[in-house]
């Protein structure tokens, strides 16, 4: 008795649900997550945007719409003044009272795992795809960015038949001062892995620079995440501030990589594979010429 | 020194002020509502028979978010200045301010405990887990200052010079270990930390205000019953009881209301800086040194002066929102110097 109720409850919650979703999608969009406003910008959406946080960085463009600031410090009032309908972002938005003021205005709140693995990629793609009506889309490039993976994945395994697993070290700075290095459980940590690196910090999360521990690791590979400076300014910064990594086996072959730290928060986005073939190039340069030149 | 404003100007004054400041309060932010839609909600909301078509959104930001904020700002803004004006009695010290008793870094210590080490207390029951950063803030500013008043005992007698040094000691010890928790927080929890660092009356709900009124009407119906003590404490400890004060309650009441009242503030609204230390002064440049005026006139300018700061907080990035703090501190630290040095000319 009370299961066919719950059961009949449960298919009209459906239905409702499915109708009004059918009936009415959400068209002014605030996200308060760097990778969901790129997503939603990748499903076409961009238009639906009408504010972001101090995260949301790419495309360049969404720079233009208004900033709810900070994804765990937003302002109930600030963002209501942008009459939304929809408020997306990670599980790291609040505070907590702030959502439900929000939600009580009658905005629905959409919340993301920031989770850097597949699974999670497909469940936030599916729900996106649902929300803007976009769902054939969402799922056309949740397996074209799989498949980039899956390749990428091949790829390393291929390199590294001939060549080992390069050891690198991952410093995230700002203008070079006083790097912090990825440890394990970071997203960083995920991203070398996938690129074919062997991380050789051992700490977990991101912990400042220590002269002593990195004179006893040989890092192959240098990766640097700079979040003032880009390319070779960051690059002589970061030697100019910390002389030490000048004596490093990457220092000396030239093998420092740059890697954009706007990928390095929030889940998986979409510019991730092509940064990770960049990587992976790096690290195992002898495939990569070989695969330039059998073009 | 000679008083510029008369207690009872000052007292009108200010309290213009303060309506003025709750209006506003009341009356702007990010969402602008017509005044006439203000105006007819809070009628409504005072249970006065209007008509609610079309008010819906304005019932709502007002009831909702605007008032629970604005009662914040007024109890933090009070409570924090009446404070501030106990401390000062208290070390006869113009630089005293309520974080020279340990309230303020036990409650910091107490905060980055909740944030960094939320996840380990991950097993409480779902009541209490969004309440543990209060919690913990509230319980951390007690604590420390209860050592504080502990260590400046001696033989039945509380020494205020040892209080002092041992208030600066206990800070420096509370700021080691949340130098240590920053240490082991991951980016997010850093970030969160920083912010309650620099307070903030955003998200103010009923649930979390209630305790934060209860303290405060407290505190301030008790500190003022102490303005003739407090006066005569201006003399010298042994002058005030000569003068028939006990001078030893007197000293455990104002450490105990500061405590409890900075502790509760900084629970319902982050650190913030900056109120307790230069309001009292603002008011006795203005009016003179009688803790007979002192007391509840700084609770009024203290609350006035959040509210405002709060206002800039809120509109000068909208939608996005300041850190109070930044605020309180951009725009009194200024006016402060100005009243100093016209009063030295």
């Amino acid at each position: 008795m009370r299961l066919s109720t719950s059961a009949i409850a449960l298919c009209v919650g459906l239905l409702v649900a499915r109708g009004a979703a059918a009936v009415e999608l959400p068209q002014r969009w605030v996200s308060a997550g760097g990778a969901l406003s790129e997503w939603v910008s990748a499903l076409g959406a961009q238009a639906r945007l009408v504010g972001v946080d101090t995260t949301s960085q790419h495309p360049e463009s969404l720079k233009a719409l208004p900033s709810i600031g900070y994804q765990r410090q937003l302002s109930a009032e600030g963002i209501l003044s942008l009459s939304p309908q929809i408020l997306i972002g990670t599980e790291e938005m609040g505070p907590p009272p702030v959502l439900s003021q929000i939600r009580s205005a009658g905005v629905q709140v959409e919340l993301f795992s920031a989770q850097p693995d597949l699974p999670t990629l497909q469940n936030t793609l599916q729900r996106l795809g649902r929300l803007l009506g976009s769902e054939a889309q969402a799922t056309a490039l949740f397996d074209g960015y799989q498949q980039q993976l899956v390749q990428q994945q091949a790829w390393v395994n291929q390199a590294q038949t001939t060549a080992e697993a390069p050891g690198v070290l991952l410093l995230l700075g700002h203008a070079g001062g006083k790097p912090l290095i990825a440890g394990k459980d970071t997203a960083a940590d995920w991203l070398l892995q996938q690129a074919g690196g062997r991380n050789l910090a051992t700490h977990s999360g991101y912990k400042p620079f220590s002269v002593e521990s990195l004179a006893g690791l040989t890092p192959d590979v240098l990766v640097f995440s700079d979040r003032a400076l880009t390319g070779d300014a960051a690059r002589e910064a970061l030697f100019k501030q910390n002389p030490i990594l000048t004596s490093t086996p990457a220092a000396k072959t030239g093998r420092v990589l740059e890697l954009d730290p706007t990928l390095l928060v929030g889940g998986l986005g979409p510019r991730l594979p092509q940064s990770l073939v960049k990587l992976s190039a790096g690290f195992y340069p002898a495939e990569s010429a070989k695969a330039t030149a059998a073009q | 020194m000679s008083t510029l404003v008369k207690p009872r100007s000052l007292f009108i004054g200010l309290g213009l002020l303060c309506v003025l400041a709750t209006w506003l309060s009341l009356a702007l932010g990010p969402v602008s509502l017509p005044l006439l839609d203000t105006l007819r909600a809070a009628l409504r909301m005072l249970g006065l028979p209007i008509a609610g078509d079309g008010l819906e959104q304005a019932e709502l930001i007002l009831g909702q978010i605007r008032l629970p904020r604005t009662l914040l700002g007024l109890a933090v803004g009070g409570v924090l200045a009446l404070s501030g004006v106990a401390m000062q009695g208290l070390f006869r010290n113009p630089l005293a301010d309520p974080g020279l008793v340990g309230v303020s870094s036990g409650a910091a210590l107490g905060a980055a405990v909740a944030i960094v080490g939320g996840s380990l207390f991950g097993g409480l029951p779902e009541a209490i887990g969004p309440y543990l950063l209060s919690i913990c803030a509230f319980l951390g500013g007690l604590g420390v200052t209860a050592l504080v008043y502990r260590l400046g005992r001696r033989n039945g007698q509380t020494n205020v010079a040892t209080m002092l040094l041992a208030g600066i000691a206990l800070t420096a010890l509370a700021g080691s270990a949340v130098g240590l928790f920053t240490y082991l927080a991951d980016d997010a929890t850093l970030r969160t930390l920083t912010f309650w660092n620099l307070g903030s009356l955003n998200g103010a709900s009923y649930a979390r205000l209630w305790p934060l009124l209860l303290v405060t009407t407290v505190v301030a119906l008790w500190l003022p019953r102490r303005a003739r003590a407090l006066n005569a404490l201006l003399l010298g400890e042994s002058e005030a009881s000569h003068l028939g004060i006990n001078v030893e309650r007197l000293k455990r009441e104002l450490v105990f209301c500061t405590a409890l009242g900075v502790g509760a503030a900084v629970a319902a609204a982050g650190m913030i800086g900056f109120v307790g230390l230069v309001v009292p002064h603002l008011v006795r440049l203005l009016a003179g040194p009688d803790h007979r005026v002192l007391l509840p006139a700084s609770i009024l300018a203290g609350a006035s002066l959040l509210l405002l700061a709060d206002l800039v907080a809120r509109l000068a990035l909208a939608p996005a929102e300041l850190p109070i703090g930044i605020v309180t501190a951009f725009i009194g630290a200024p006016f402060f110097l100005f009243l100093l040095l016209r009063g030295r000319a």
